[in-house]
């Protein structure tokens, strides 16, 4: 005789553990931790199923109380092919199944990608849509190192406050360029009037400041247009990355982009050539600003940030930089 | 008197877990700024991050997926599915091509989907074509490889992902009417029973249930299935991670340049990778010039009609034989056909 399915404890403990991941969710959205799974497009997403497993969570658990549980399984129309069967140490592997992500998820820390992962991801130089063959003239990569400091690093020290009330002010600059619409997505000549919009833009700037919002589109404009960019001055905070054959005074400022999740992270990094370079290890955020030169990283063209002021700081809030389009 | 104690024992055990949660909701917080915590390898974070994040990002569409799944077990009857579907098994592989394009479901939600759709009658080859057609064949699909690859002079990767996809749907489906004509039973549990029970029971009761008795089927119905799917995301989303993590990419790099074994490096790499149909693009376009733009099709044609935590749920659902053959197939028929394209036809 075989055991009958004890419906009601299934029901019960299924019901507990989609409280759980609710809860791990909720968790996540009220620490803002959920910026390091989870790119802020698809948060809707989240929302919508964390709201359905509380709800889903609460009826499972009244299921499991009712006495007509058995009822509805006999007036069910479809066959039970979704029981979970076997013996105890089975059912108790599958219920671990699900609970192990929750438990990770609450006991682990939240963290961002290390820069061991960005090596074996392997880094983007610029934006890596268009791969320019240097020239093989390596006398523009000569290290060249002057002592002179950067007005920017200057403005900075003298009036720091001043210096982020700036930078704000370009970050609002920045929300003013209109970012593409869907409709207009299938438009090729668009996209190229897009960059070069953006080129001519960011060329009366006397400064270059990357922000978040702006990342990858500054990275494939100094793709496609380096040679309009050379000498000038440029700002950009990222995570500290080291190649293995970097000399002492390089080091690349890197940002991970994500598209929906981490599994679809990319590294994209600037090459930053720097006398304090060594002073900073890997994955600590640093601020830099310095001058743009052509230059090249194995065989492929790449900008360089050179003359470079180097300055620790603080993690910013969104560590990961998303593709700037409205869906 | 043993009944009731094993029913008090029961209930603590969910009491237990719930509490742990509360707990652990409280604490979580200081938890991540835990010294002994955050001193792990970071190795193994980058797994656990990569791991929550493909299951937290996977979770809200198998629900969608579960939900649509849940619908049409409670409101779309045998009846209708074989009223509109074509007598002729091969022409109705065609529309059952277009109709994948329509559905917005990515590689997550269609497995319930379809499997719903055979439980209820839909032939095998008519489910394959679903399967392996809608997760590309979608708008969202449609713009972000259009997004990703915005740079090239011409779209032909774009064009090709989508020709191939619509293309090679009806080819594999056919193909497989062709090995499972005469045995088309091939999902897991035992069908035949169940037709029985079904007939029986609309014998049974004539009157229409309730809409309050039919919402609480479908949820009930959504959750059963959620944990049936889930366990098979979860252990396919922890291997992904490891492979995520574990593997240079500067060693898949280096085999880039031939153009065979570039394919199918980037084959084998989509299929451990396991992405959403709807970001792999920009996954693709990240791997720059060393790859051939044959072998970046061959990534986003294979990768949404068969990847790793696919795999698990497919043989989930379906028999082994099927699955091995189904996975077999596909593999084939994409290397051949992008082979076909770049070599002779572009």
């Amino acid at each position: 005789m075989k055991k009958p399915y004890d419906h009601s404890f299934h029901a019960y403990i299924k019901g507990i553990i989609l409280i759980g991941f609710a809860l791990l969710m909720l968790a996540l959205v009220i620490s803002g931790n959920l910026v390091y799974y989870i790119a802020p497009t698809m948060y809707p997403f989240i929302y919508f199923a964390m709201t359905t497993f509380f709800i889903l969570g609460i009826i499972q658990i009244f299921r499991s109380t009712s006495k007509n549980d058995d009822e509805h399984e006999q007036h069910c129309n479809c066959d039970h092919d979704h029981q979970i069967r076997g013996p105890k140490l089975v059912k108790l592997g599958i219920y671990s199944i699900f609970i192990l992500p929750i438990l990770l998820g609450f006991v682990l820390p939240d963290r961002m990608l290390n820069s061991d992962f960005a090596k074996n991801r392997g880094i983007q130089y610029g934006s890596g849509i268009v791969t320019v063959q240097a020239e093989g003239n390596s006398n523009e990569v000569e290290q060249e190192v002057s002592e002179s400091s950067t007005s920017r690093a200057d403005a900075y020290l003298e009036d720091p406050e001043g210096y982020f009330e700036y930078q704000d002010a370009q970050l609002y600059a920045d929300n003013d360029i209109e970012h593409y619409q869907f409709e207009e997505l299938y438009d090729q000549d668009w996209f190229d009037a897009f960059y070069e919009e953006f080129a001519n833009e960011l060329e009366q700037q006397d400064v270059i400041t990357v922000t978040e919002e702006n990342y990858l589109d500054v990275m494939t404009v100094l793709d496609l247009y380096l040679d309009r960019f050379i000498g000038k001055e440029i700002e950009i905070i990222g995570f500290v990355f080291r190649e293995d054959d970097f000399n002492d005074n390089e080091l690349v400022i890197a940002r991970f982009s994500m598209t929906c999740c981490t599994a679809d992270a990319g590294v994209y990094g600037t090459l930053v050539e720097s006398n304090d370079a060594s002073q900073f290890e890997g994955d600590t955020w640093v601020y830099a600003s310095g001058i743009i030169k052509k230059g090249q990283y194995h065989e492929f063209q790449i900008p360089v940030i050179t003359d470079s002021y180097l300055r620790e700081v603080e993690e910013p809030t969104t560590p990961y930089v998303y593709p700037s389009y409205n869906w | 008197m043993k009944k009731s104690k094993s029913f008090i024992g029961k209930d603590l055990l969910g009491f237990g877990l719930l509490l742990l949660f509360l707990i652990l909701f409280l604490v979580s917080d200081r938890l991540n700024d835990n010294e002994t915590l955050n001193n792990l390898p970071g190795d193994w974070i980058n797994v656990n991050t990569i791991f929550l994040s493909i299951v937290l990002e996977a979770i809200p569409f198998i629900l969608l997926g579960v939900f649509v799944s849940s619908l049409i077990q409670v409101y779309v009857s045998e009846e209708t599915i074989q009223k509109f579907l074509p007598k002729n098994a091969i022409l109705a592989l065609v529309p059952a091509a277009m109709l994948g394009s329509i559905l917005p479901l990515c590689e997550c939600a269609i497995v319930p989907v379809v499997r719903r759709l055979i439980k209820k009658g839909m032939p095998l080859h008519v489910g394959v074509v679903f399967l392996v057609a809608a997760p590309i064949l979608n708008p969202i699909v449609f713009a972000s490889t259009y997004f990703a690859f915005r740079s090239e002079p011409t779209n032909v990767i774009l064009y090709s992902r989508m020709g191939l996809a619509f293309v090679l749907s009806i080819i594999i489906g056919g193909i497989l009417y062709a090995i499972f004509r005469n045995n088309s039973e091939q999902l897991r549990s035992s069908v035949p029973t169940a037709h029985v029970h079904d007939h029986h029971h609309h014998q049974l009761n004539d009157k229409k249930p309730t809409l309050t008795a039919r919402l609480k089927e479908t949820l009930y119905h959504a959750v059963d299935e959620f944990f049936m799917m889930g366990k098979y995301l979860i252990m396919g989303a922890f291997i992904a991670a490891l492979f995520q993590t574990f593997l240079d990419r500067s060693i898949l790099e280096a085999i880039g340049t031939n153009p065979y074994s570039s394919t199918l490096v980037m084959m084998t790499f989509a299929y451990l990778l396991s992405l959403c149909s709807e970001a792999d693009a920009f996954v693709a376009a990240s791997f720059g010039s060393q790859f051939t733009d044959m072998s970046k099709v061959a990534f986003l044609t294979y990768g949404p009609m068969l990847d790793l935590k696919n795999t698990f749920m497919l043989f989930a659902f379906f028999k082994a034989r099927f699955v091995i053959i189904f996975m077999i197939t596909v593999t084939i028929i994409v290397f051949t056909a992008v082979m076909v394209l770049f070599g002779v036809i572009l």
